[in-house]
């Protein structure tokens, strides 16, 4: 058994390895190929000028939004026990293209260039307040409580967002629905530090709870009995999700699938324990998110496709496929 | 508090327990339970058998009375101490977790900075799963199942062991067999184990059965003592009663 373990271990070992190979060589290769492809052995003014001011912060937004995407899919499932959850299925996204269309259409510029984000990201923060509060019950949250305070909070931000996109101009309602889709075009380095500091805050607050949420995973009784408090647990990993999608959603609009899916091909590939599965999660929603960014810009340019509509062409094959192998899903 | 003697690892002292004011599901009840002691908490569904097993792992809080754990009251433990001296395991486990036993059984160690004696390789092997340390809890039997969950609780190291209802829903196969189990880790670990149960065949291999109803305790005796077919008419409302021969002892009724 012991020689099975230790193959188990250097097998899964080589994995991780393997993928951190492949994640940056992908943030790699995201910097130089494009529309235009740069030489970085041989760069012009205006490749330099492409590189630091367009392309490298478009990359750093969209492996932070994957990430948070992917991390905070893995959390919210596991102290949902849901397979199904969503990080948007809190409302939180909702909320956020719901002040973020309200930003647009009315010409709100009170900061510059990170007023649309800052608004998302306090619509999203009121929202996920919002759905926490219906939430709580008897001193703690109630997963189906949450599950279902979101959903109910979504549909309502997004009929008040349809009522703003139904009678807004032409050129706002264009905006509206290239935002909503994951408009990664908007990247610029204003914005970063913000997204930096929430996203890798929930990411360490999330990961430093990965035991609790093993045992989440288990039930809340068993959770106790390992020495928990279930209650506390979920209310530190609902904050930790919080800020990672609210920080996502701002940063570049809502992208479909990485949230729902990624965390399953994670569970397919390294298993279910948490403190493997949220990195993993992390990681390939940052790779997955930067490659759809990369063929998005580059398939029909100059057209730009949103990143949102290629994360689920170029991911939901390859989960089918896995699902198809693979004899289990579940949390 | 009432007096205990150096051997009680749990008490409760006149503890109630109720989640409105108009129904009591614990009345008043008072007990301790000594070191290695094998425990069975007999009643019918509804007589509060799961919590009084929750009230002592303090899932419950109690409404009236106290409960001590080491001779300390309960609330007084931290999470992460507690959960060094006593385990729980849930009448209902999920089954469904995508975990390997391996990972299942790891989440014993959660409770310490620095690992206890015992190896999750050990624990796996004490429940007979060694072939199935990799496997995923999902495809191993029922039976299979609620051992890695023992093993679990087995690594977790804690001397007292609460189980609600582990038999149910496994086929009288697994019932022996996970029966075996838990009187050897009692014998050779010296663990306590409380399981509740409402099966009267199995109550008669326990050394000591709390017979419990409508919250309240019945009877606190062996199997001999407390099988009577006064008390479990009073318990269980109906006619029943235990016989005895060669082959051991058995139930009857009309």
């Amino acid at each position: 058994m012991r020689n099975k373990a230790e193959s188990r271990e250097k097998n899964m070992k080589v994995r991780l390895i393997t993928i951190g190979i492949t994640a940056i060589t992908i943030f790699v290769i995201a910097l130089f190929i494009g529309p235009k492809t740069i030489n970085p052995f041989n760069m012009s003014e205006i490749d330099r000028e492409i590189l630091l001011s367009i392309r490298l912060p478009r990359v750093i937004v969209s492996v932070l939004m994957g990430m948070a995407l992917g991390a905070s899919g893995a959390v919210l499932q596991g102290i949902l026990r849901n397979p199904l959850a969503d990080p948007y299925i809190l409302g939180i996204s909702s909320g956020a293209a719901l002040s973020a269309a309200i930003g647009i259409t009315m010409g709100i510029t009170f900061w510059g260039i990170i007023t649309i984000p800052l608004l998302a990201f306090l619509g999203a923060i009121i929202t996920g307040i919002f759905v926490g509060i219906m939430g709580w019950k008897r001193g703690g949250f109630l997963p189906e409580r949450l599950l279902l305070a979101g959903v109910g909070m979504g549909f309502l931000a997004s009929a008040l967002l349809m009522l703003i996109m139904s009678i807004s101009t032409d050129e706002g309602l264009r905006r509206v629905t290239l935002w909503i889709f994951g408009d990664l075009s908007l990247a610029d380095w204003s914005v970063i530090p913000y997204g930096v500091a929430f996203i890798i805050a929930g990411f360490v607050i999330s990961i430093s709870r990965a035991k609790a949420l093993n045992s989440l995973i288990l039930g809340d009784e068993l959770s106790h009995s390992l020495g928990f408090s279930p209650r506390r647990e979920r209310f530190i990993l609902f904050i930790s999700i919080g800020l990672m999608t609210a920080a996502s959603v701002s940063l570049g609009g809502i992208i479909g699938f990485v949230g729902l899916l990624i965390p399953h091909i994670g569970r397919f590939i390294f298993g279910s324990d948490s403190k493997i599965l949220i990195p993993v999660s992390a990681l390939c929603g940052g790779m997955l998110l930067c490659i759809a960014d990369l063929i998005g810009k580059s398939l029909l340019s100059p057209m730009e496709l949103p990143a949102g509509i290629i994360t689920a062409i170029l991911g939901a094959p390859y989960f089918l496929y896995l699902l198809r192998r693979k004899d289990v899903l579940t949390i | 508090m009432s007096s205990q003697s150096k051997n009680t690892i749990l008490e409760f002292d006149q503890v109630g327990f109720s989640y409105d004011s108009e129904r009591s599901l614990i009345n008043g009840i008072s007990f301790s339970i000594n070191n290695a002691e094998f425990i069975g908490l007999l009643g019918a569904n509804g007589s509060g058998k799961s919590t009084i097993l929750k009230l002592a792992s303090e899932i419950l809080k109690a409404s009236r009375g106290h409960i001590s754990l080491w001779g300390k009251p309960i609330q007084f433990y931290k999470n992460k101490d507690r959960a060094k001296l006593l385990s729980c395991l849930p009448q209902i486990l999920d089954m469904n977790i995508p975990f390997t036993v391996r990972e299942l059984v790891s989440m014993g160690l959660y409770p310490y900075e620095i690992p206890p004696a015992l190896t999750v390789n050990d624990a796996i092997e004490m429940v007979g799963l060694t072939d199935y340390a990799e496997s995923l809890i999902t495809n191993l039997s029922g039976g299979e199942r609620r051992r890695a969950y023992i093993a679990m609780t087995l690594l977790q190291g804690a001397g007292l062991l609460l189980l609600d209802e582990p038999l149910a829903n496994l086929d009288i196969k697994y019932q022996i067999e996970f029966i075996r189990l838990l009187r050897e880790l009692q014998k050779k670990r010296g663990i306590t184990i409380i399981m509740a149960l409402h099966d009267i065949n199995i109550a008669l291999q326990f050394e000591k059965i709390m017979l419990i109803k409508e919250g309240k305790i019945m009877g606190v005796g062996s199997p001999e003592t407390i099988l009577t077919k006064v008390l479990l008419r009073e318990a269980f409302d109906i006619d029943i009663e235990i016989r005895s021969d060669v082959g051991g002892a058995y139930i009857c009724w009309r």
